[in-house]
């Protein structure tokens, strides 16, 4: 009797104003049973019973399988982002964009620009008037250091000056192309998190016949394609055999498919008796389609919103009438074919400012009464009244208990449940609201899903005795709560047991046989999707057993299902002193006895234990040699024994309960652990896997892992057919064989030993690979021969060095304290302290020498003064600070050299560079030290000339240009001493490196070589130029030891001098 | 409660970080910045010791395996879990005791061998280890009393629990208190039914017997009376209330009692408070003027309810002309509504009313205002073809009342309903 009202509902409070409750834990609202209320009972004291509001048992569903199924093959493959991205990254993807896409980002305005530009000096003829000399232009650019990007060079003059231009000229400035991507990625996290337009859910299943024998046939309508906006209308059945688990075909054709203008959004359905109405909801288009078993889906109308569309809600009274609502505020009522009503429209919210401009409507049990909502609460609007009539349903705030910061997600008409019933649920709850009784919710759960639920599907009981089941989907997190309830009618609402959280694609991994890295993170990323809709397939038990299958869409367009069935009893109800509301419901509830408990139940599911010696023999084929690991049939054969190793575990654990009694659950445990490891004893091999967490009890069947093991294969495949990224443009490289002044015959006598070697070293690499085992140095070093071996360099001996520099240096290693002592010490800041400190010495050591003899007065008179001498020398090292000053400066002005080589540096160069340092360093023959000064030499007389330097490619000459540059403007007054060093530093080199070109070229070709081989090895793309041999002092970058070697290298000489 | 003071600071913290919404979303953003539920289970705090990181998780274990049903996996963890109750460096530790005793009590519940006596434990132990949840868990104490029929028992737990006195912590606490009160008043309530029960079965009731049932009476009333005066719903309290009311022949309290109960608007607008009053005025055999007003309120608030079916009569029965109107006007609502839209008993209604309105002379006009709003939709509600055959499978009576009535209501229209009585029907 759906109009009746209950004759007592459970008491609470009404309570108005702001909701305060803030919930630390996370348990909701477990082990609470809310409200009782008396029931029956007029007479004596034990008639009285009691009923809870919240039922400690419903009925219980279990999985047929442990893993989502997927229904279809994977059409479609794209780069997914499986975390929310952070908007503060956005000049990450700024350079990303300038590297990946520089025609797209600088070409164009570049293209603009070159017919003003002369780009080759002194020919003024041909340009225009107005043209600019890039020469200038150069020059400025160069003066500004900027970060250039690696990879754009082309090959004609022009557009290798054309890119070094568009640097400074992209086609969207930076601050605004910044602050768009900035909005935009904040808009991608915020609907990564919570995506409200896809609130309601784009999946719908129409049933075709309500008889429950026969296989439940009907329309599946999903959303398809990359974009998800081709509308399907596809044939499914659920298909049940005896002894087999029951299944979802849909191997039958589809239907039809429409493409819509925009992706699906959300699909209402509602079917009367055999004619159904579609209604489809895109971003701003609406339509609406018809259709039945027999006929075609056949588009009726197609309307147009304005604003963004947020809700679309079909008529289950009358077919063909539509609500839509929009970001405007408005609700209209469409009558298909006919006429828009507006039935309500809003520009401000309903109770307070919730700063959404959310809006949904759904219909509710009158016909002319809807349900309007926006993120603060629900009003019924009676459209019958011409200033429409309204009055709240659910308000946050005014419903008992609701918590600070609480939004309305959905609202739903549960027309099939109750004709009074809306289903409302918010980040935290899920509440049941009978119209008869606004703003009291009758019912309440606290879902406990971690995203907010956004998709709803409720499922009747067959019979007034069986609970509604609500199944509450989230975006997100792919979660999926069954909620369970019973009541409204003759009683009042109650729950029945705790929220269940049901099967996700993104956990279905690891109950699948292993994948292979690449293949597992590909899967895990297409799997943790977000969900975009949820409905359900309910199979009423008529001939067969009844089932639930629960269907999944997800954004990539993948549905998955999971079929639930009433749990079998395996042993009658044994709960004597359990919660029994009432004589009715203790027959009619299944026993919520666990289904483990059963030790002697013959159900396949629990395997015995005298299973478990059948099962020994096997286990040596687990220590087959490893070829075996690669066939995935042992693989997935493994698997299943480490199931079944769970299962053993569980089972053992089960019959340790029957005999202990289970009022303490620490003595259980305890003891089932002994138990497992008497097993253990028997079956040492698996000991390891025993104490994995039993996640699941349930075995999957051969036909899931077929059909998943399908379509991942599948999934691959799409993977590899459609590249990740658009092919950009191939990096340009350096020709540099003029550049290496290496004989022709030389080059490819060492291009074949090359080749040879990377056979030697590829052959390895499969052995390795083949015998499992890691690819180490001495492996490789035979193929690779010597010449990687690097020499350690030598040990620095800072007694060597006598200079203040150097022993400054020296001393700030030891820390703070000593530096600052060193300091204190030159300045003679402690003289007098000192000076204190000696003559006290002095004294003690007079006194002990007066009191121990009196022989020897004159020698040791004689060695206490030579003492005092070295004593002072000691203190007081002033010698050589005047004239090591110079020095120091030059020191520092290397370290700036280095600095402002390191700023224009790519990172990625910077990782290869202390391996040249260390190659060269040490070794006196190959340093390349003076090379920069002579440069220098002539960067300050600004006469550019190519006598010693090497070649100068345009790279090159920039950089030495730009090094002067920066050093003249840090260093100008002390140019002098600076340039001092450098004169002597350069006779020096020109007398001690014979002819410095071949040295600097001999270390060119070594680093090259050696620079080629690494970027073979890791697959770095970018060639080494040869620029950099020039500048080996960037090396000094943040290590002042090696500075000082350099140092003492360039001193020594002078000190022979 | 030697933590009292942590307590009550914690407590103080809690109310400080409450709305965080409005404070974030302070731009003029158009989208919404919803405050998602964290459950503390996947942000791993910056700092935490091991202890604190191994409880963490197998507090996420528990509460996976809780979720998924699995109450043996979660009950093998739980008895680990625990530990986290004598860590001292915590601050909420509130918050744990409150998450212990959730957790264990709905692992009882669903326990196969759980006793009253591990109930009785946990619930023991758990509402002494805190000020703050004393009382909600002393009455979900007495709630699984109640529902394993230990009546006496739960009786005084609420008892002891009433005469608890911490200081007014919040205004949630007051309300527990009141609710103890009133549940504890429900039971005196029983046993004084118990009693007279017992006592109307003896020939001769003694007096002090008669005393004492009127002490229960008595406690009953006091607290019983207080509940009322807050706004909520008190079902079950008011007609316990009401019925010792009418024992001892109060009637003006209970009338004063129901009638605050059914038209304080500070009250939710709850349709039995209506009916309750209805039923008691009909018990006291009130004049039908009486009972047909507090019908025409619940027909404002609840169209749908099933007594419309008695005020219709009653306006039926009723001589004035304008009262024939508004009968038609509530079976046409009730018809409005899904639930009644198959229902014999309104629709005979219906024809019974037009029976009489046909007496009128304007009855034509009557009908075709009252129908006017509902010309766009009721054919689609009523009279399609796909009702017709169901009503012809399901209910021919039905349809032998509905076809007649389809050309009264909608005299312009050709419904389709009749056609296809015309030719499948006949």
């Amino acid at each position: 009797m759906d109009y009746q009202f209950p004759k007592q509902l459970f008491p609470s409070f009404y309570n108005c104003g702001p909701p305060d409750l803030v919930l630390k834990h996370c348990a909701g609202n477990w082990g609470c049973y809310d409200r009782v209320r008396p029931q029956g009972g007029s007479g004596p004291l034990s008639s009285w019973t009691f009923t809870s509001r919240h039922q400690v048992g419903g009925e219980a569903w279990r999985h047929t399988e442990p893993v989502p199924v997927p229904l279809l093959s994977p059409k479609n493959s794209f780069p997914w982002l499986s975390t929310p991205p952070d908007p503060q990254d956005f000049t990450e993807h700024m350079q990303n964009f300038f590297m990946d896409h520089c025609q797209d980002a600088f070409g164009s305005i570049s293209g603009i620009l070159s017919e003003n530009l002369n780009l080759k000096p002194g020919r003024k003829g041909k340009s225009r008037s107005d043209s600019v000399y890039m020469t200038k232009m150069e020059n400025i650019i160069k003066k500004v250091k900027l970060k250039r990007c690696p990879f754009s060079f082309d090959s004609t003059v022009l557009d290798r000056y054309g890119t070094l231009l568009s640097d400074v000229l992209p086609a969207v400035p930076p601050e605004l192309l910044g602050s768009l991507l900035y909005e935009e990625l904040e808009e991608q996290r915020e609907r990564m998190l919570f995506c409200e337009a896809a609130t309601g859910g784009a999946l719908a299943f129409i049933p075709f016949s309500q008889s429950g024998s026969d296989p439940q046939r009907g329309c599946l309508l999903y959303p398809g394609n990359q974009g998800l906006d081709f509308l399907n209308f596809h044939r499914v059945e659920l298909q049940q055999h005896r002894g087999t688990p029951s299944c979802l075909d849909a191997s039958s054709c589809e239907l039809s498919t429409f493409q819509l203008q925009g992706p699906v959004r959300q699909i209402s359905a509602a079917s009367l008796i055999n004619d159904c109405c579609v209604a489809v909801r895109s971003d701003h288009l609406c339509g609406v389609w018809r259709f039945s078993e027999g006929n075609k889906p056949q588009l009726m109308e197609v309307v147009n919103t304005k604003e963004v569309g947020t809700c679309i809600s079909v008529s289950p009274h009358v077919l063909g009438e539509v609500l839509v609502a929009s970001e405007s505020g408005a609700v209209n009522l469409w009558t298909v074919g006919k006429r828009m009503q507006k039935v309500r429209k809003e520009e401000e919210y309903l109770y307070f400012n919730a700063k959404s401009s959310w809006r949904w409507c759904e219909f509710s049990a009158h016909p002319r009464v809807m349900q309007y909502a926006d993120r603060t609460g629900v009003e019924l609007c009676d459209i019958r009244m011409s200033p429409v009539s309204n009055h709240t349903l659910f308000r946050i705030g005014n419903t008992s208990e609701c918590r600070s910061g609480e939004r309305l997600i959905l609202s739903r008409y549960l027309a099939d449940v109750h004709p009074f019933h809306h289903l409302i649920t918010t980040q935290y709850s899920a509440y049941i609201m009978d119209e008869r009784f606004p703003c009291m919710p009758v019912l309440k759960w606290d879902h406990m899903m971690q995203s907010p639920p956004m998709f709803c599907h409720t499922v009747p009981g067959s019979d007034p005795s069986r609970t509604a089941k609500v199944l509450l989907g989230s975006h997100s997190s792919q979660e999926i709560t069954l909620l369970q309830y019973s009541g409204g009618r003759a009683e009042a609402c109650s729950s029945r047991g705790p929220p269940q959280a049901l099967l996700r694609p993104r956990d279905s991994l690891r109950h699948l046989p292993v994948q292979i890295p690449h293949r597992l993170e590909l899967a895990t990323s297409r799997l943790s999707i977000p969900a975009a809709g949820l409905t359900c397939i309910h199979k009423r038990g008529g001939g067969g057993e009844e089932c639930i299958c629960i269907l999944q869409l997800t954004e990539a367009g993948d549905i998955f299902y999971q079929i639930l069935e009433p749990e079998q009893p395996h042993t009658p109800p044994q709960a004597p002193e359990r919660n029994t509301p009432s004589g009715i419901k203790v027959a009619e509830r299944p026993p919520h006895s666990l289904n483990l408990t059963s030790a002697t139940s013959s159900d396949e599911d629990i395997i015995g234990p005298n299973q478990v010696l059948s099962y020994v023999p096997e286990t040596p084929e687990r220590e087959r040699p490893e070829l075996e690991i690669y066939s995935s049939s042992s693989e997935s054969e493994s698997q299943s024994k480490t199931r079944y190793m769970k299962r053993l575990h569980m089972q053992l654990q089960v019959i340790d309960n029957v005999n202990v009694d289970h009022g303490n659950e620490s003595d259980t445990a305890g003891v089932s652990a002994e138990t497992v490891s008497e097993e253990k004893a028997e079956i040492p091999e698996e000991s390891s896997r025993m104490e994995e967490p039993s996640s699941s009890v349930q075995k999957l069947s051969d036909g899931v892992v077929v059909t998943w093991k399908q379509w991942l294969q599948k999934l691959m495949q799409k993977s590899r057919e459609n590249k990740p990224r658009p092919q950009r443009r191939q990096p340009y490289k350096v020709p540099t064989e003029d550049l290496l002044h290496l004989s022709g015959v030389q080059a490819r006598g060492e291009d074949s030993a090359e080749k040879e070697r990377m056979e030697n070293l590829r052959r390895d690499l499969r052995a390795c690979m083949t015998s499992r085992s890691l690819l180490v140095h001495s492996a490789v070093s035979a193929s690779l021969g010597d010449q990687e071996v690097v020499a350690v360099p030598n040990a620095v001996d800072t007694d060597t060095w006598k200079d203040p520099t150097s022993e400054r240096f020296t001393v700030s290693w030891q820390g703070e304290g000593a530096w600052q002592a060193w300091w204190e010490e030159n300045l003679g800041l402690n003289r007098g302290k000192k000076v204190e400190a000696l003559r006290r010495k002095r004294k003690r050591e007079k006194e002990a020498r007066r009191s121990s003899s009196q022989q020897s007065v004159l020698s040791g008179s004689f060695t206490s003064s030579l003492c005092y001498q070295s004593d002072l020398s000691d203190f007081s090292n002033l010698s050589g600070w005047s004239s090591t000053a110079s020095q120091g400066v030059w020191s520092d002005s290397g370290g700036a050299l280095s600095q402002a080589e390191d700023s224009i540096e790519n990172g990625s160069r910077r990782a290869t560079t202390p391996s040249s340092v260390q190659t060269d360093a040490p070794v006196p023959t190959l340093t390349p030290t003076p090379t920069p000064t002579p440069q220098r030499d002539k960067q300050a007389s600004q006469t550019p000339s190519s006598t010693r330097a090497p070649p100068p490619t345009p790279k090159s000459l920039k950089k030495s240009k730009r090094q002067t540059d920066y050093l003249s403007a840090l260093f100008a007054p002390q140019d002098e001493p600076s340039q001092h060093g450098g004169y002597f530093l350069e006779e020096d080199s020109t007398v001690h490196h014979k002819p410095p070109p071949v040295a600097s070229s001999s270390y060119q070709l070594h680093s090259s070589q050696s620079a080629s081989l690494r970027s073979v090895r890791t697959g770095f793309s970018q060639s080494l130029t040869p620029s950099r041999s020039l500048t080996p002092s960037q090396s000094s970058q943040g290590r002042p030891g090696l500075s000082q070697t350099s140092q003492t290298k360039k001193k020594k000489p002078r000190m022979g001098f | 409660m030697d933590d009292l003071e942590r307590e009550l600071m914690s407590f103080k913290d809690l109310e400080d970080d409450n709305d965080s919404f409005d404070d974030n979303s302070s731009k003029a953003s158009t989208k919404s910045k919803l405050p998602l539920p964290n459950y503390g289970m996947h942000a791993e705090p910056p700092r935490e010791s091991g202890f604190h990181r191994s409880t963490r998780v197998c507090l996420e274990h528990i509460r996976d395996a809780l979720l998924h049903h699995r109450w043996q996996e979660a009950a093998e963890y739980m008895a680990c879990y625990p530990q986290i109750l004598e860590d001292t460096t915590n601050g909420s530790a509130q918050s744990y005791k409150e998450l212990t005793w959730r957790i264990s009590a709905e692992i009882l519940h669903h326990h196969p061998k759980s006793k009253l006596e591990d109930y009785n434990n946990i619930y023991e132990r758990m509402k002494h280890s805190g000020v703050r949840h004393y009382l909600m868990i002393c009455l979900e104490h007495s709630f699984h009393l109640l529902l394993n029929g230990h009546i006496e028992e739960a009786k005084r737990q609420l008892s002891v629990s009433e005469s608890w006195r911490y200081g007014k912590e919040s205004a949630a606490q007051d309300q527990k208190t009141k609710l103890i009160q009133a549940y504890r008043s429900l039971l005196d309530y029983i046993i004084w039914v118990d009693k007279k029960f017992t006592n109307s079965n003896t020939e001769y009731p003694e007096s002090n017997e008669n005393q004492d049932i009127r002490n229960y009476f008595r406690t009953a009333s006091v607290n019983l009376k207080e509940i009322l005066k807050n706004p909520g719903v008190w079902d079950p309290f008011i007609l316990s209330y009401v019925e010792m009311l009418e024992f001892y022949e109060d009637h003006e309290e209970a009338l004063k009692v129901l009638n605050d109960y059914a038209y304080d608007n500070s009250f939710p607008p709850n349709p039995n408070a209506h009916v309750y009053l209805y039923q008691y005025l009909k018990r006291c055999d009130t004049p039908e003027k009486n009972q047909m007003k507090v019908l025409k309120i619940l027909h404002v608030s609840v169209p749908s309810h099933e007594l419309m079916l008695e005020y219709s009569s009653f306006l039926l029965k009723s001589e004035k002309s304008s009262d024939i109107e508004k009968a038609l006007r509530v079976v046409l609502e009730m018809l409005d509504f899904a639930c009644w839209r198959s229902s014999l008993d309104v629709w005979k209604r219906l024809e019974a009313i037009i029976q009489k309105l046909q007496q009128q002379e304007n009855w034509k006009y009557v009908v075709r205002t009252n129908m006017a709003e509902r010309h766009g939709w009721w054919p689609a509600l009523h009279f399609t073809c796909f009702h017709a055959s169901k009503d012809s499978e399901e209910n021919p009576e039905l349809m032998q009342v509905k076809a007649p009535l389809t050309k009264i209501l909608c005299p312009d229209l050709t419904l389709k309903y009749t056609d296809w009585q015309a030719t499948n029907g006949k």
